[in-house]
């Protein structure tokens, strides 16, 4: 039997992908190797969230006296948020299910691994099955990337060197945590990890933290995580990793970090390498998968989306793309458009960020003007954030007077931020934002505000 | 459904095109975004895209065919439907246009209500410009929608585009971005009937890269040739020929003679080098030695202004705004460009402008009506080392200057020879309208104004 399509991969990518073709009429069949959902369902976005979430409820108990509140007791039980994260992945992963089945895609449990072409199609091996379909979609995402530092692979192995994997599912909380990169990751389980009383030593590379996120921002996401107590070591690399300690260089001098558990989040890389690519000849660039802009490779009726194609390593990015490559599969005309892709780090504060930075910008050498406001013009943040210090930036072309960029450090930023891309997307003028009308009072009026700025 | 393919007509003054090379032939098939012809107005070249996926029916004209604008050129449908009530030369059909443009207003409700799930294809687009009949409630609408009124089918009267239309034109049609729009509309690019965009939507960077397009389009467009022959006979581009004419036409009507000057640049030299540091600081457009002149002319020339005039054998019109032609070297020929009312800009304006016009001219997406309405000219031949020569002037102008390169002079200064940097001036007028000593006389003026350039940017 001759399928429509084989998805390879159940993450984000693939179980949409499958999800809108199989929707589609494509006769439809998804292969994943581990669980249905991916990183994203099961080891990253939504677990790390269940976490959060749980962290947030404590630290509102322990620190609620500025708002009146006082809670004698608050306990963090880690067990119980643990087995609460994993019934909220069982029932969303138990969704996803749903979804596929009624759309009526075949799911198969095993390692794919494409075998080559025959006259019907692409020939996709599953253990001893054989599959063929007429298209592919290859979604097998990315991995940790895991440094070759002496004592890292041992680390490992005795497990005391974690990924965003296991320290999901470490059954007691560390009395101390050492996370090497302080990207998204790394700074979202130092968060939870940090509330829950580890005491928490983010050692990171760069003179800055959270990756391109605008600087000014991610230096007030610093100085918060500061206060409560969490250390950084910017500039600096591990050289060591041994059970009890990390050591790292920084300024040519050698220190030492106390370490139960060590998280390793320096970064993800595509999965290309054994799942038969080069059977069909699919063009690898610099270790992802190159697509244009509809999702295709070089080879044809050959599709590739989420991580494993290089761009940007977000599971909404891997949705859209998915969609962008079914549609382009059923021949609806459909192009991937990457100027308005929101990013969000889920600590608290939140951190939401869409479109160009003031770095992006002058590389690119756009001429911008730039609103920058504290997020305490919104009524609500102040009734809500006693001390905050959150700010609102927003980039608009001054060719065009169109917006191009919006940053903000706040709570409840990454349930705005989508507002900011779809005008950035839409490529509104800042003339028409001024005609937008928001909810009063809420804390995505700092659009407006920001907007008056300029 | 057949569909004409008309020529379109590039900015409000042209009147026909002259088709270059025809792409496809008779029965062959395109899809939409298929180069069609490529044509020419006497100013640039362009590129006609299949904006509907078909069958060619029909061809009818050749290559070399002056057609006039918004006639049908070819036929775009399934095989086997008939083409003869488009064909312009078939007598019997009535005016070509008015027939193709009733066909579609009768057909295309009909075509919605078959189809419904199918986009109709968007009518093929109309002139450019205030031609277009559209009423006031109708065209706000469409600046509020975003949407591109050339294609829009009339169904008012007199063939009078209405708010439903637009609607109409909302569902069907491109719609360009907020930020888009002014530029789309204003590039002269051709209509794009979808983009890059959420939903199609046309982008800047559509229209950007429309821009680029038509450049490349337009460049790509060359000169047969031979190489093994001993001459290559080389038929002359709208563009050459409209040169000879004007070039010939000027020194054979008009009593032209040519002024030579040089004045001391060092001020403008300083200037020049104190924006190039500050620019990026201070937000400044690269103005070069040439962008200073147009400024210098726009300001001294409306005291002379027997000089911003067109004579017009038995009158002139003597002008009280400075719209400046500036010469354009470009692949395809000189291209004059005007500069309007250059005496109201700012330095910088002038800069960014002249910058852009002449941008648009190498690319070939220059709007004709940007090429016409100068009252004075500017042409530098300073970079390539030409230290004086004689301009020869653009008809009905009455001058035209030319600015040569910058030389070391020797002067007395207090009983020694001191060195400095002279640029020289060649102004030609006609002698029919201006005598010697006026002509001289803005020179002059011209002179001080350029020595003393700080102090004339006080004024």
């Amino acid at each position: 039997m001759t399928y429509d399509l084989i998805v390879i991969g159940g993450g984000p990518a693939g179980y949409l992908g499958a999800e809108r073709a199989g929707h589609a009429g494509l006769k439809t069949l998804l292969i994943e190797k581990r669980f249905i959902g991916g990183v994203c369902l099961n080891e990253g976005c939504i677990p790390s969230k269940a976490l959060l979430y749980s962290a947030k409820i404590y630290d509102n108990a322990r620190y609620g006296e500025k708002y009146g509140i006082t809670v004698q007791n608050a306990v963090l039980d880690h067990e119980k948020v643990i087995e609460r994260k994993n019934k909220v992945v069982k029932t969303l992963v138990g969704g996803v299910k749903a979804q596929l089945k009624r759309n009526n895609v075949t799911v198969v449990e095993g390692f794919g691994e494409i075998a080559g072409r025959n006259s019907e199609g692409y020939e996709v091996k599953v253990g001893n099955d054989t599959y063929t379909a007429k298209r592919l979609l290859i979604a097998t995402g990315s991995m940790p990337i895991i440094p070759p530092i002496p004592g890292v692979r041992e680390g490992i192995e005795k497990g005391f060197v974690l990924t965003n994997r296991e320290i999901l599912d470490l059954k007691t909380v560390p009395a101390s945590l050492v996370i090497v990169g302080g990207g998204v990751i790394g700074l979202e389980m130092a968060s939870y990890f940090n509330s829950a009383g580890s005491k928490v030593t983010i050692i990171e590379m760069l003179d800055h933290i959270a990756g391109n996120t605008d600087r000014e921002i991610s230096n007030i996401l610093m100085k918060n995580y500061q206060k409560k107590g969490i250390e950084f070591k910017l500039n600096a690399k591990v050289v060591e990793v041994k059970e009890g300690s990390v050591i790292y260089e920084s300024n040519g001098e050698k220190f030492s970090a106390e370490a139960d558990k060590v998280l390793m989040s320096i970064g993800r890389r595509p999965v290309v390498e054994g799942i038969g690519l080069e059977n069909i000849g699919v063009e690898i660039e610099k270790g992802h998968i190159k697509v244009d802009e509809r999702g295709k490779t070089n080879v044809p009726e050959v599709y590739a989306a989420g991580d494993v194609n290089g761009y940007s390593m977000l599971a909404h990015t891997a949705y859209r793309e998915a969609e962008v490559c079914v549609n382009n599969m059923i021949g609806k005309k459909d192009i991937m458009r990457y100027n308005a892709i929101p990013s969000v780090i889920y600590t608290n504060p939140e951190v939401a960020c869409v479109g160009e930075t003031e770095e992006t910008a002058k590389q690119k050498g756009i001429d911008y003007e730039v609103a920058n406001i504290s997020m305490r013009y919104s009524g609500r943040y102040v009734a809500e954030n006693e001390g905050g210090d959150g700010i609102c930036k927003v980039l608009v072309d001054k060719r065009y007077r169109k917006l191009i960029g919006a940053h903000m450090i706040g709570n409840y930023a990454s349930e705005i931020i989508y507002g900011a891309g779809i005008m950035i997307e839409t490529e509104m003028r800042v003339e028409d934002i001024k005609e937008i009308v928001f909810p009063h009072p809420t804390v995505c009026e700092i659009i407006r505000e920001a907007i008056f700025e300029l | 459904m057949a569909t004409p393919v008309i020529m379109p007509r590039q900015g409000q003054s042209v009147e026909s095109c002259i088709i270059t090379k025809w792409n496809v032939k008779k029965g062959d098939k395109v899809k939409i975004g298929d180069v069609l012809f490529t044509y020419e107005t006497d100013k640039a070249t362009f590129d006609e895209e299949a904006k509907v996926e078909g069958t060619v029916l029909d061809i009818f004209f050749e290559e070399g065919d002056d057609v006039p604008c918004l006639t049908n050129v070819c036929v775009i449908g399934n095989e086997g439907e008939s083409t003869a009530e488009f064909d312009p030369r078939n007598k019997d059909a009535a005016a070509s246009e008015k027939s193709a443009s009733e066909e579609k207003s009768v057909s295309a409700p009909v075509e919605t209500k078959e189809v419904p799930a199918e986009t109709p294809a968007p009518a093929a687009p109309v002139s450019s410009g205030d031609r277009i009949k559209i009423s006031p409630r109708a065209r706000n609408l469409a600046e509020r929608t975003g949407v591109d009124i050339r294609f829009a089918t009339p169904t008012g009267p007199e063939g009078r585009i209405i708010e439903r239309d637009i609607i109409a034109l909302r569902e069907s049609g491109p719609v360009v971005t907020p930020a888009a729009m002014s530029e789309y509309m204003a590039s002269g690019i051709s209509p794009m009937t979808s983009g890059t965009g959420l939903g199609g939507r046309i982008t800047t960077a559509d229209v950007e890269a429309g821009i680029s397009a038509t450049a490349v389009a337009a460049s790509q467009f060359a000169p047969a040739q031979k190489p093994e022959a001993e001459f290559a006979e080389v038929k002359l581009t709208n563009i050459r020929k409209v040169i000879a004419k004007a070039m010939h036409n000027s020194l054979s009507t008009m009593a032209q003679l040519t002024l030579n000057t040089s004045f001391d640049a060092t001020e403008i030299l300083e200037f020049r080098k104190k924006i190039k540091e500050t620019k990026d600081r201070m937000g400044l457009e690269n103005i070069t030695l040439n962008d200073i002149i147009l400024f210098a002319v726009s300001r001294t020339i409306l005291n002379h202004k027997d000089l911003n005039a067109h004579f017009l054998d038995d009158k002139m019109l003597v002008f009280n705004n400075v719209h400046l032609g500036i010469a354009v070297d470009t692949e395809r020929g000189l291209m004059v460009p005007t500069l309007f009312y250059a005496n109201l800009k700012s330095l910088n304006e002038i800069s960014r402008e002249a910058k852009a016009l002449a941008e648009s001219c190498q690319k070939g997406t220059i709007s004709p009506d940007l090429l016409k309405g100068g009252t004075f000219t500017v042409t530098n031949l300073g970079a390539l080392g030409i230290e004086s020569f004689t301009p020869v002037i653009n008809p009905p102008q009455t001058a035209i200057l030319g600015v040569n390169t910058v030389v070391q002079r020797v002067r007395e200064v207090n009983g020694e020879y001191v060195y400095y940097p002279a640029m020289g001036l060649s102004l030609t007028f006609d002698h029919r309208a201006v005598d010697g000593a006026p002509a001289a006389r803005f020179l002059r003026d011209l002179k001080t104004n350029l020595e003393n350039f700080s102090a004339l940017l006080a004024k």
